[in-house]
């Protein structure tokens, strides 16, 4: 998915490595990203994060002066900005510790700045969503924002369940979403049993976006696992 | 426990033994002491030979010459009395003996002395000869008087003392051996723990209290020793890994970098691709190290396993699966709808470990499966390939290859990652069990089985 709309966010980095600062920060602003701000420690990032008032932080784990949990915590009494944790650890104690007081996402290192970027991307999107939300697809293009699919001129309109369906895959564009994660996502916790009901909805959204929907090309199915939406750039 | 029960009971076997051996010698001393004694009590001087022959060469009117002699050379004295207590005649007779002899005088002497002589009778056809030995050589033990009903009870009274001491002395040794037991039991457990590598925590008091002390300080320095060497391979891992960041996002860079020589990105591929290897082991190692000390927490639910291993096989794919591989997924109804416990982030990464496994081992592709099924009480998951395969030696390697922790082997071979240490401590943290099936070129198959609740073996 297009994330150009992103570019104008303000990004905090808060690393006590300096190279890595400045690595990420090149790595970003070549991504199109021109609003960085960085700090170096614990204090520099509560700083910032008040002065600049970023859209978006991200948190090493272990600073000089503290934790990255602990300044998330600070941070969290005045911004409800989302926050990414860089961890070195790989401990899910430490995981389940940054994601349940309300981080968004973490990345543990080493990870290559493409990972990062995708993990910054996607919760971004979730928390500034783009006003228009075209989903442009091989026989059709898809309005999430109206609910409407517009096929060959004409306005079909998305029930809520086949809205959430084709929101979560176009999330996941071009990635295999398991039947699982659909099922989770239309029906919430403990979605035993559905997988019938998700193949009639899955039926129903072929019918409206699919050219032929006996041979789909945009929402086809990978066997065993799950679906995959494809869309055209 | 057992060898030590064993030990207790040789210990005391030899130790019976010792006491039959004592009596047995005790016994030879004895015989070889009083042999001489007695023949000397029952040979040819003795009272009653000496009566024998005496008494055949006397009579009332005298004795042979060479009985008299016989008498004089062994100095023993003699008196014949005639029936109304008269001496008829004697031999060396002591001053102190009387003349005649009253019924009185010979009640008395019959008792055994006659002026503290020791003598000894004969009833002869015509009177009595009586035979005086010399003071203090001959001893009679005359006061034992013992009712017949005493002496018929004797046996079974010595019998019965002896079966009393036999108790007494098992139980002696019972108790002492329960004792010893009781005291040295967790002892020898906590030692045998503390070989298989499990912490050990006694408490006990007495006389084996400082063998206990030392046990524990053993066991804490035993585990101070694992925790360290833990928090050292955690420590190393953790600094290793925003260094690795760096040389993993530029070598990234300079290889997606248009402008510059094909051959430069190249050689920035390679580097990439290297330290990506890097990052695997120094992840796979530190969980390896967490999950060896017991210091990873493993955090069991549970899940869903279809569901896990679906969201496995769709994030190995959409990380990028090169084109020569491919992966597919076999679920069994039953498998469908069975929740197991376990902790999903171990599981999954053994499973990922065992597909990455197929992918290193098969550089010109393959066909990947994973597969599901479950019974009663057993979940079988199983990760195989079509691809090379391994030869009956490899294979009988890999099963039989001892754990790195335990290895002191210095040629080592970790070329290939720790992934299969890692799916193997995986395992056994699930009570699990691994079957490995393999043939030269028809492909690699690993199956994990797992007992369906935790605690169940």
């Amino acid at each position: 998915m297009d994330h150009t709309y992103l570019h104008s966010k303000k990004i905090l980095l808060v690393d006590d490595e300096p190279e890595l600062l400045n690595m990420l920060c090149t790595f970003l602003a070549e991504e199109g990203f021109e609003n960085i701000v960085t700090a170096a420690t614990m204090k520099g990032g509560l700083d910032a994060a008040r002065s600049e008032s970023p859209d978006l932080a991200v948190l090493d784990v272990m600073l000089p002066d503290g934790d990255g949990f602990s300044l998330m915590r600070q941070i969290r009494t005045f911004s409800e900005m989302p926050m990414i944790f860089l961890t070195a650890k790989d401990e899910a104690a430490d995981k389940l510790a940054g994601l349940g007081l309300g981080a968004d996402d973490y990345v543990a290192k080493p990870f290559l700045p493409q990972e990062l970027l995708l993990r910054i991307c996607a919760v971004m999107r979730r928390y500034y969503k783009e006003e228009s939300t075209l989903i442009i697809l091989d026989g059709s293009t898809v309005d999430l924002s109206r609910a409407e699919v517009n096929k060959d001129g004409a306005v079909i309109s998305l029930t809520a369940k086949e809205h959430i369906l084709l929101e979560t895959l176009a999330r996941n564009e071009g990635k295999i979403v398991t039947v699982d994660a659909l099922c989770e996502a239309l029906w919430g916790d403990n979605p035993f049993g559905y997988e019938n009901s998700l193949n009639a909805h899955v039926r129903r959204v072929r019918e409206k976006i699919e050219k032929d929907p006996s041979k789909p090309v945009s929402l086809i199915t990978i066997k065993g696992l799950g679906y995959k939406l494809n869309t055209r750039k | 426990m057992k060898s030590f029960r064993k030990y207790i009971s040789k210990y005391l076997a030899s130790f019976v033994g010792l006491v039959l051996i004592l009596l047995a010698v005790n016994a030879v001393a004895f015989g070889w002491t009083f042999y001489e004694v007695v023949t000397k009590d029952y040979g040819d001087l003795s009272p009653q030979n000496m009566l024998d022959t005496t008494a055949a060469s006397a009579a009332l009117d005298g004795i042979s010459d060479e009985a008299s002699a016989q008498l004089r050379r062994s100095h023993i004295w003699a008196v014949y009395l005639d029936m109304s207590g008269n001496i008829a005649w004697e031999i060396d007779m002591p001053d102190e003996i009387p003349e005649h002899f009253t019924i009185q005088d010979v009640a008395l002497f019959a008792k055994g002395y006659l002026a503290d002589y020791p003598v000894f009778i004969r009833n002869t056809a015509d009177g009595m000869l009586i035979l005086g030995y010399p003071k203090d050589s001959y001893m009679k033990l005359s006061s034992n008087y013992f009712s017949i009903r005493a002496i018929e009870t004797m046996p079974f009274f010595v019998i019965g003392i002896l079966a009393a001491d036999f108790v007494i002395l098992f139980l002696a040794y019972f108790f002492s051996k329960r004792k010893i037991l009781k005291n040295t039991e967790p002892i020898i457990a906590s030692i045998e723990e503390l070989g298989s590598g499990k912490p050990a925590a006694l408490s006990i008091q007495g006389e084996l209290s400082g063998v206990a002390n030392s046990v524990n300080k053993a066991a804490l320095l035993l585990s101070r020793q694992n925790q360290a060497r833990a928090n050292w391979i955690s420590g190393v891992s953790h600094d290793i890994r925003t260094p690795l960041s760096m040389i993993m996002g530029y070598s990234k860079r300079i290889a997606d970098e248009d402008s510059l020589h094909v051959d430069v990105r190249k050689k920035a591929e390679i580097i990439n691709r290297q330290s990506v290897k890097i990052k695997e082991l120094v992840q796979d190692l530190n969980l390896v190290s967490q999950l060896e000390y017991e210091m990873q927490p493993v955090h069991k639910a549970s899940i869903r396993i279809a569901s896990l291993v679906r969201t496995c096989a769709a994030d190995l794919l959409n990380d990028g699966l090169p084109d020569q591989y491919s992966i597919d997924i076999e679920i069994s109804a039953n498998a469908e709808i069975t929740t197991f416990e376990c902790d999903a982030r171990l599981i999954s990464r053994a499973i990922n470990n065992l597909v990455q496994n197929s992918i290193r081992h098969n550089p010109d592709g393959c066909a990947i499966m994973l597969s599901l099924d479950c019974t009663e009480d057993r979940v079988f998951l199983c990760v195989s390939d079509n691809g090379v395969g391994l030869s009956a030696e490899k294979r009988k390697e890999l099963q039989e290859r001892p754990h790195y922790i335990e290895s002191t082997d210095d040629r080592l071979d970790l070329r290939h990652g720790l992934g299969h240490i890692l799916v193997r401590q995986i395992v056994k943290a699930h009570n699990g069990t691994i079957q490995i099936e393999s043939e030269y070129q028809k492909g690699f198959k690993v199956m994990l089985i797992f007992p369906k609740t935790a605690d169940a073996k």
